[in-house]
């Protein structure tokens, strides 16, 4: 069908003041138009974000939300209950240091997005302004950041005649913080992940998320439409919560010999692949090569780390719109192998 | 590499272990080929690559598996450490907890490895000398206390790298063929099919077990 034929389909479907989702799952499995920002308004169709109903979407679109992680901790608060050294599991100041830890994790991982492009370590245009014009106090990696002890060697050289050499060098970073009042993509995908592991205590930030988080807020904080650009933050941390409901199995290593844990996703990828090819399957028994070696990654990311950016947009238009997800995924891998 | 891929006289399995960002996958791949990202991506799973290198006129064929850092993918599968002859247990010479853990990680491989696994404490990273956090004595202080062979590299400018893998493969080595001076392969010598092996314990002196005291 002719690309502006498409347009047109999709734009009538999603014109209709109630959204037939069944109509568009079966266009969008085709592929979504990367115009108009179409692919954002449906993946968030797709993913049970927005309702069907056209008029409700202004309500849930209409955030006044502004989270902010950690802005509530009273850090530097020092009392004779509470107090840095405190061994109290309720103490404030352990909850501090615990998210640290997660934070770490998160800000080595969201430096790692995407390294391919730039798009990440570009300033957005939306920054949260209590954040960034907080003389860097408020910025998430600032919590984590290493500090080193200034030294320097000092000379003396006869009466009165002291030489102080500073040696002050750094290692260049790409993804470097912005100046004050700005904000890189990389540090908004890290408030959201930090956000997401605080409300989901159980499962934490697990690697590999920051692969599932970035195709979602890399459409999202590129949609055409600047009044909808601006909410991106909010509406991927929603989005991508919604996704994470259905695939965060994956993540958990206690759930991994369950119906819904990993294991058995890659039992039904050995299937498949028995079923479409035996002799790949035979060979690979024999080799003892088995899916958690080559399948794991592709599941596990919904194959985001597999193809460059723009193809995995389109895979993913696919799968959003796969009536039993995540049933494509394991012929995509399948064929992937054949 | 001269040697043709299937053509190897051992096949040793060497697994990478340590915090995550300390440079895991990048030794992987200038060690196998010859390529250092300075922006790669978290690795999730497992990866491998295979490299030959001779060793007293041997090939050795040195299959190398990484694996992510984080708690999540280490016990992915037993089949991570089934079979490892050896581990190369890296931290970053710039991050000090990632040296700080790998007390950890050697836990971890008592718990999951073979017993006789052959590991070697890499301090990676040593272009960064700038932003040294672990000096290089005390870490070789560590390892010899610990019974680790040491090597500090740098995936980046690839100092060191070939002679991490290097070393650890020839200790392997003399290892293994050692082992087979000592235990002949099955097959070699006619042993009667009714004789056990007899296990000989040290005698354990009843007089040296310590005493509680003062309960």
């Amino acid at each position: 069908m002719a690309y502006r034929a498409r347009l047109k389909e999709f734009q009538d479907i999603l014109q209709e003041d109630f959204v037939q989702l069944i109509k568009l799952k079966k266009l969008a499995f085709n592929g979504i138009p990367d115009d108009q920002g179409l692919r954002a308004l449906c993946w968030k169709l797709l993913l049970g974000y927005l309702p069907p109903e056209r008029e409700s979407w202004q309500d849930v679109l209409n955030h006044d939300l502004v989270v902010m992680p950690g802005s509530e901790e009273t850090n530097g608060d020092c009392t004779l209950l509470d107090h840095p050294l405190s061994i109290n599991p309720d103490s404030q100041w352990q909850t501090y240091f615990k998210d640290n830890e997660v934070l770490l994790q998160i800000d080595k991982d969201v430096r790692r997005l995407c390294p391919d492009i730039s798009f990440f370590q570009q300033p957005t245009d939306y920054p949260c302004s209590q954040i960034v014009n907080s003389n860097d106090v408020k910025r998430l990696h600032t919590r984590v950041q290493r500090s080193v002890l200034k030294c320097a060697n000092v000379e003396r050289k006869g009466l009165g005649i002291t030489k102080i050499a500073l040696v002050l060098k750094k290692a260049q970073e790409d993804y470097q913080p912005m100046t004050e009042g700005q904000e890189a993509h990389w540090e908004v995908v890290e408030r959201i992940l930090f956000l997401y592991a605080k409300l989901n205590p159980g499962q934490g930030y697990v690697q590999g998320m920051n692969e599932i988080i970035g195709p979602i807020y890399y459409t999202f904080a590129r949609d055409q439409d600047a009044a909808y650009r601006e909410y991106a933050e909010a509406d991927c941390f929603f989005c991508f919560t919604n996704l994470m409901s259905e695939i965060r199995d994956f993540f958990i290593k206690t759930l991994d010999s369950t119906d819904c844990g990993i294991n058995n996703m890659m039992v039904r990828l050995t299937n498949q692949l028995r079923e479409s090819d035996f002799d790949i399957w035979l060979h690979f028994q024999q080799l003892e090569l088995r899916p958690e070696y080559y399948g794991f990654r592709w599941i596990t990311l919904l194959l985001s780390q597999e193809f460059p950016l723009p193809d995995v947009l389109r895979i993913w238009d696919t799968l959003f719109s796969d009536e039993n997800r995540f049933n494509f995924l394991i012929y995509i891998c399948c064929a992937m192998i054949m | 590499m001269s040697t043709r891929d299937d053509e190897y006289d051992y096949l040793f399995k060497v697994v990478l272990i340590g915090d995550s960002g300390v440079g895991k996958s990048n030794l992987l791949s200038r060690f196998t080929r010859n390529e250092f990202n300075l922006e790669s991506k978290s690795t999730i799973g497992v990866e491998f690559a295979t490299r030959s290198i001779q060793v007293d006129g041997k090939t050795i064929k040195a299959q190398i598996w990484d694996t992510a850092g984080q708690e999540r993918y280490r016990a992915i599968t037993a089949a991570y450490y089934r079979g490892a002859v050896g581990a190369l247990l890296v931290y970053d010479i710039a991050k000090h907890l990632t040296y700080e853990n790998v007390e950890r990680w050697l836990r971890e491989l008592r718990d999951h490895a073979d017993q006789n696994i052959v590991i070697m404490l890499v301090g990676n990273k040593s272009d960064l000398r700038h932003l040294r956090a672990v000096l290089t004595d005390e870490a070789k202080a560590f390892a010899e206390r610990n019974g680790l062979s040491f090597i500090e590299t740098s995936a980046l400018d690839s100092t060191n790298v070939d002679n991490a893998f290097q070393n650890i493969l020839t200790e392997i080595y003399r290892i293994v063929s050692q082992k087979q001076i000592r235990d002949p392969p099955e097959g070699d010598t006619i042993r009667p099919q009714n004789v056990e092996p007899i296990d000989v314990k040290p005698t354990v002196n009843s007089d040296s077990v310590r005493k509680q005291c003062c309960q």
